[in-house]
């Protein structure tokens, strides 16, 4: 038997299954006898100090004044509310109920209230609570005998949810692998995963009944899939696998100092694609000379509130401190389509991929617009920083927010705030924007081609709509001929480019892209080291070779053919 | 009885830190000291209360207290509600 998942955290696990039961608690609804009722106080009382303790120890593993530091922090501070505990205590005394229900009832009570009220900041710590009742709830049934400090053998991990603060208590050196039923590739606890290079998979509906702790099972987070109770046969396969694997990620890891060029010595600058600060500390893991894409919409994610201008500050003045002079390209918000954040509205279009995204959403909400550059102007004092607008087709938008920008150097001095110049480039993501390009060239220092989106407005096809691979490609001969008008274009005006779609990350196509005469490539974090080898397996003459033949290339399936052909 | 009405200053009202701060100074005193706002009351000592009051900057309340040291506790819980950024 097996599930599947999304794949967060790439490698093959084997261990046995251990189910953490922090979440789903089942709770008992029939009243307690009054004889009982001092033994149920006492439990409450447990529970409490046992939650407290727990947090304290996770507090001594975080970094202070991180996001969940503070968080952490929060639920402490209401555990050791006197009051609260007596009101539970109250409640199970009158009302002859047992913990739990008391404690559902009163924190369920608050979370409403605060969820009523007109603060963001608050309405948020509304789900806090209830976690942390959900938490309490676990302990009065027991879940504190899982000690896993007492683990010996390799484990795999299943659960509904995992906070970055339970990730943390984890002893990682008995934990195999992670599967969760919730959360996605950017969630906080992926990251953590990736960070520990423990193989994980969320998103992952399984029954936790077909699963009894202590079962074999195989976490092939290479393909997504979960499998209970492995076959002899499936067991040795992926052994294999998992060896071929770690080899192979042992063998890359081995290019991480060495210089990103062809074997014939022609230089490319590789550059990542980061969300976060805690991607930003990983650069130097991977050996990634610089950020080619910052997406400033990741640090909104989880967030009610939008950041003023001095959070926003403080956050891009910290990343430049670690990225220490490198190559650093911010993009500025890029909202709409798929990307709904939950602190701004949000907006109902027929056709969300052809409404008000990326900068079309900037210029409607210039304020928004002018807090982000704002705060990058004040950070740019810090070091060096690359600006580059989303979703741009019209030198009309260029102008215009180029006048926003001055408007804010403007406040800035007259709020007596010190900032820094900024390179300013665009990401060219439409036909347009490549039929534009002249006219929009001579207000730039750079250009970042983005291809995925380039494609689908090129081919007129729906990224997301799954019976549209046919006509979304990952590399089609129309695309490959906008890239390349795009490229002398912007050579024939000594202008930088990049490329920072995911195109960039096969390492059969980033060859192709180099003969076509790019500069930068950006990619993901887990790709760097893959595209690397790629490059300094290859000749600059070779690479020539092949974007001359693959521009004279007609039909999609000859592209591909030719490619993958090239390498086998 | 002794009761004060003070307007919130801080920027981002009083949020869970500045909460905190709230409560371990009331719990100093032995007295009973109540936060009320627009109508609804809740302990100072307890910040699983106070939160649900909805102190944003700009807006009134009221502090009283009744007990030993009432007068001291209305002032210094007062003083802090208005220092507090």
């Amino acid at each position: 038997m097996s599930v599947t998942g999304i794949v967060v955290s790439s490698g093959i696990a084997f261990g046995q299954a251990l189910h953490l039961n922090l979440h789903h608690q089942k709770i008992d609804y029939r009243l307690i006898p009054q004889t009982k009722v001092a033994a149920e106080i006492s439990t409450l009382n447990k529970a409490f100090k046992q939650q407290t303790q727990y947090l304290h120890q996770c507090l001594q593993l975080l970094e202070t004044g991180s996001e969940h530091f503070e968080l952490i922090e929060a639920d402490l501070m209401i555990l050791e509310d006197d009051d609260l505990i007596e009101e539970i205590a109250q409640a199970i005394r009158q009302l002859q109920i047992s913990a739990a229900v008391a404690i559902e009832r009163i924190f369920s009570h608050q979370s409403s209230e605060l969820a009523q009220l007109d603060d963001p900041y608050l309405a948020n710590r509304a789900q806090d609570i209830l976690c942390l009742a959900s938490r309490l709830i676990a302990r009065l049934n027991g879940a504190q005998h899982l000690d896993l400090s007492q683990l010996k053998v390799d484990t795999v991990i299943f659960a509904h949810d995992l906070t970055p603060a339970e990730f943390a208590m984890l002893p990682l050196e008995h934990i195999s692998g992670l599967v969760l039923e919730t959360g996605g590739i950017t969630s906080h606890t992926a990251i953590l995963a990736r960070s520990a290079g423990i193989p994980a998979v969320l998103s992952c509906k399984y029954d936790a009944k077909q699963i009894a702790n202590g079962t074999p099972v195989v976490l092939n987070a290479l393909q997504g899939e979960v499998i209970i109770a492995p076959t002899q046969e499936v067991n040795s396969q992926l052994e294999e696998l998992k060896q071929q694997d770690e080899q192979r990620k042992k063998q890359l890891l081995t290019l991480r100092d060495l210089p990103v060029q062809t074997k014939d010595g022609h230089k490319v600058a590789l550059l990542a694609n980061v969300g976060s600060l805690n991607e930003i500390s990983h650069l130097a893991d991977v050996g990634a000379e610089g950020i080619g894409l910052f997406r400033t919409e990741f640090m909104l994610m989880n967030t009610q509130t939008l950041p003023d201008e001095k959070t926003q500050y403080q956050f891009y003045s910290d990343s430049l401190h670690l990225m220490s002079g490198k190559v650093f390209t911010i993009r500025t918000l890029d909202v709409g389509a798929d990307k709904e954040l939950p602190c701004l509205p949000s907006i109902i279009e027929d056709n969300p991929a052809l409404g008000l995204r990326g900068v079309r959403y900037s210029l409607a909400n210039p304020e928004l617009f002018m807090t982000q550059v704002k705060a990058i102007l004040r950070a740019a004092n810090h070091g060096p920083v690359r600006l580059m607008f989303p979703m741009i087709n019209q030198v009309e938008e260029l102008e215009q927010l180029f006048s926003y920008i001055e408007q804010c150097k403007a406040k800035l001095i007259e709020e007596e705030k010190g900032f820094g110049e900024l390179s300013y480039g665009i990401v060219v993501e439409t036909p347009a924007a490549v039929l534009n390009l002249a006219s929009m060239l001579p207000y730039l220092d750079f250009i970042s081609i983005g291809t995925n989106d380039l494609s689908q407005y090129t081919m007129a096809a729906d990224r997301s709509n799954p019976s549209l691979t046919m006509q979304y490609p990952s590399l089609s001969p129309a695309v490959l001929q906008l890239v390349k008008n795009t490229i002398e274009l912007a050579k024939s005006h000594k202008i930088t480019v990049s490329l920072c779609g995911e195109l960039a990350s096969s390492p059969k196509v980033a060859p192709l892209l180099v003969g076509m005469g790019i500069d930068e490539l950006s990619v993901n974090l887990s790709s760097i080291l893959e595209v690397k080898s790629a490059l300094r397996d290859i000749s600059y003459q070779k690479c020539l070779a092949l974007s001359k033949h693959a521009l004279t290339l007609t039909r999609i399936n000859e592209l591909d053919d030719y490619l993958n052909g090239q390498y086998s | 009885m002794h009761e004060k009405i003070v307007t919130i200053t801080a920027k981002h009202g009083i949020h869970t830190r500045p909460a905190a701060l709230l409560v371990k100074k009331a719990k100093s005193f032995d007295c009973d000291i109540v936060v009320e706002c627009d109508g609804k009351q809740a302990s100072a000592k307890s910040l699983f209360k106070l939160q649900t009051l909805g102190l944003y900057q700009g807006v009134t309340v009221k502090v009283i207290a009744q007990g030993a040291q009432a007068e001291q506790a209305v002032e210094e819980v007062s003083e802090l509600l208005i220092t507090l950024s």
